[in-house]
């Protein structure tokens, strides 16, 4: 009986908390710069009793792109849905500290949770296209938000979208088929089309490849490249190599901190932290 | 050594597998029956129900000759409605009855001769009458509806069991064989049966009223319970705080769904004709209560459909900035409407069957005429099978069978619809 109650605990309890054990008061590198998109302070997030996020502070840069990486269940997704309000829908979620889009508190009272993500955009772990045509796929979220007031401005905002998500070559003949029925890059780059189609400021991807195949994945890593000219893209990877290829900066979350902060090349080749160099010479993860 | 151990173990192998696929067999075997006996049973139930029933969609018919004579009728201006509506239609019937066979004398037997034809003869002839008055002072030959004892007899002559005499004295049957013989007895379409509400007549009963009621009361039962649960299920699904109230209303839905229906009755009869004072015998109380009973049905099948949307379309659609509201009516409602649909016309299917409940609220009266409104006194079909079922008279044995026909299709058809409108909503991609 104490053993079945015992076991899970003892499961959950991470091999490398017995070898390492100390977080660095502050993150490791270059989590703060000068005019930031967004800014995040003091991060604390909580599911019920349960501390997922500890005292996070970082900077976003306006069009860069960081790349969040860590070992599963450290919380980086967690972080990311906390940017743009995501985990609000998610009832027993509590976020603490100061996060702001260009200087604006985004937990304040004042700021509207659809304004918001209208600013900030997301794209999903798992293709998730409305089952709709592919064009009100795209002009979804336009149309919620009253951004085009004929048929035509609507028009040339799905090709607009389409174009820059890569997409509209293969699909422009048949727009008025259902978007569930491209294959799984092509949703994801319809998604990402859809996400950018209401022109948000800011991207966030929570690990838009890891459904995809190789060849999907570097049509979706050449598009964060183009893409990141316009916006600003927070990426979550499982992919150390997908980091070091599409960002400017790496953030190595781990067990709900963040450790480290920096030029991804950096990151990668001269990890300042114990933990960051465990993680990325693969000893854990 | 080891290719030795090898086959024994093949061969063990072997033997376990001819076990499993025996066992697999006979598992099959016991589904099989089971579903065999299901159809048999219902096979037994409908060859029953038809082999009875069938015969109510055919009445006996009289030809006879009749004069609208003006002094029997009483009529002396064809223009007075009230002239013709007080005029003694059955008295001309009478007086075919007796040209037709001049040889009966004597009172009793005279009554018993012009019993032959139902009472509801006269009124054929009033609206031939009203329809054509040209036809006053003029004779013609018709087929009039038959008593239902002569209806009864008629139908049995010839039958496995003999002739059903019943109430019939041997004059009578005497007399409907001279009839058949002359080839002025027949068997026709009963059209009574879909046009009549009830009667105590059986062979002037028809099914209109209460299906008129039936329709009626479910016109009134879908337009609040679809709403209402659909709402309720929204709420509860979408937008409720999981806390201790909405766990208190869940278990509640779920133990309402499970109350005899009969309570729903009496509390209805508490609550909306004695506290309401809502008419009773009408449709809009039948339906109010009937509302109450498929309500838990409607809500558990409804959230059932919510949960199903994948978590991913909400997401995706919270993501580009639609607020809570536009997630629930673009991409919840839309993608669980056939669910809902299916749950709502089953709970529709149950409450067109309910009987118990309308016992309570008055549906039960002896109501003659079809209601034409949400207010007009009415019956219900599964009701109307009670009573019938309820009457002495032989003739009604088989209506009641007719009855549980038209009901049975009503419900095949309800739930076709259910199957059919799932299908045309389901989204396939």
């Amino acid at each position: 009986m104490n053993m079945a109650v015992d076991m899970p605990t003892e499961l959950l309890q991470p091999k490398e908390e017995k070898m390492e054990t100390t977080y660095p008061e502050n993150s490791i590198g270059v989590p703060l710069i000068e005019n930031p998109k967004m800014s995040m302070r003091n991060v604390d997030v909580f599911y019920g009793d349960k501390q997922a996020i500890y005292n996070v502070n970082v900077d976003i840069g306006k069009n860069e792109v960081i790349a969040m990486i860590g070992p599963s269940g450290c919380g980086k997704s967690t972080f990311l849905r906390s940017i743009n309000r995501m985990n609000d829908t998610v009832e027993s979620c509590r976020v603490s500290g100061q996060l702001t889009l260009d200087g604006e508190d985004i937990y304040s009272a004042k700021m509207d949770p659809v304004a918001l993500r209208a600013k900030v955009g997301m794209v999903f772990q798992k293709p998730n296209p409305f089952p709709k045509t592919i064009y009100d796929n795209v002009a979804y979220g336009p149309r919620l938000h009253g951004l085009a007031s004929r048929r035509a401005e609507m028009d040339e905002i799905v090709e607009l979208s389409l174009t820059r998500a890569g997409l509209w070559v293969e699909v422009k003949d048949r727009l008025d088929q259902p978007g569930t029925g491209l294959s799984g890059g092509q949703q994801q780059r319809l998604c990402i089309a859809r996400a950018i189609a209401i022109s948000p400021e800011v991207i966030l991807m929570d690990e838009p490849c890891s459904a995809l195949d190789p060849i999907a994945t570097a049509k979706i890593e050449e598009l964060i490249a183009e893409l990141s000219q316009n916006y600003t893209i927070a990426i979550v990877t499982h992919s150390m190599q997908q980091a070091a290829r599409v960002s400017n900066r790496t953030a190595y979350f781990h067990l709900g901190h963040l450790v480290e902060v920096n030029e991804t090349e950096k990151v990668f080749t001269a990890p300042e932290h114990q933990l960051t160099e465990a993680y990325i010479t693969g000893r854990f993860g | 050594m080891t290719n030795l151990n090898r086959t024994a173990r093949e061969e063990q192998i072997q033997r376990g597998l001819a076990k499993r696929y025996r066992a697999e067999k006979r598992f099959q075997l016991y589904g099989a029956m089971a579903i065999i006996f299901g159809l048999m049973c219902v096979a037994l139930l409908f060859t029953d129900i038809i082999s009875k029933g069938y015969k109510a969609f055919q009445q006996t018919y009289i030809q006879l000759e009749v004069t609208y004579d003006a002094e029997i009728l009483g009529i002396t201006d064809l223009s007075d409605q009230n002239q013709v509506s007080l005029g003694d239609f059955q008295g001309i019937v009478k007086v075919g009855l007796k040209n037709r066979f001049p040889e009966v004398t004597g009172r009793k037997a005279k009554r018993e001769l012009y019993g032959l034809i139902s009472n509801g003869a006269g009124y054929t002839l009033r609206d031939r009458l009203v329809a054509n008055p040209a036809l006053l002072n003029t004779t013609e030959t018709l087929w009039l509806v038959a008593d239902d004892d002569i209806d009864t007899y008629y139908k049995s002559v010839g039958s496995a069991e003999g002739a059903f005499t019943g109430r019939m004295s041997e004059q009578r049957q005497d007399w409907v064989d001279q009839l058949a013989q002359s080839g002025s007895v027949e068997m026709r379409l009963n059209r009574n049966f879909f046009t009549h509400g009830d009667s105590r007549e059986p062979e002037l009963a028809g099914i209109r009223g209460a299906a008129m009621g039936s329709l009626l009361t479910l016109i009134i039962t879908i337009s609040l319970s679809f709403p209402i649960g659909v709402a309720a299920a929204v709420y509860l699904e979408e937008f409720a705080p999981s806390n201790r109230w909405t766990d208190l209303i869940e278990v509640n839905i779920n133990n309402l769904a499970a109350v005899p229906s009969i309570i729903f009755g009496l509390l209805g009869l508490a609550i909306f004709i004695n506290f309401f004072h809502v008419p009773r015998s009408v449709p809009v109380v039948g339906g109010l209560v009937l509302t109450l009973m498929t309500l838990p049905t409607i809500i558990i099948s409804s959230r059932a459909a919510i949960k199903a949307v994948p978590p991913s379309i909400r997401e995706a659609a919270i993501g580009v900035g639609a607020s809570p509201m536009q997630v629930v009516l673009h991409h919840v409602l839309p993608l669980a409407m056939p669910g809902m649909l299916t749950g709502a016309i089953i709970g529709m299917a149950q409450a067109l069957g309910e009987t118990a409940p309308l016992l309570m609220i008055g549906m039960v009266a002896f109501i003659v005429d079809v209601p034409g409104g949400f207010t007009d006194p009415s019956t219900v079909l599964p009701v109307q099978i009670f009573l019938w079922a309820d009457s002495p008279e032989r003739a009604f044995v088989e209506k009641t069978s007719a009855a549980i026909m038209v009901l049975l299709a009503f419900l095949i058809l309800m739930n076709t619809l259910a199957v059919v409108l799932r299908k045309r909503l389901e989204r396939r991609w």
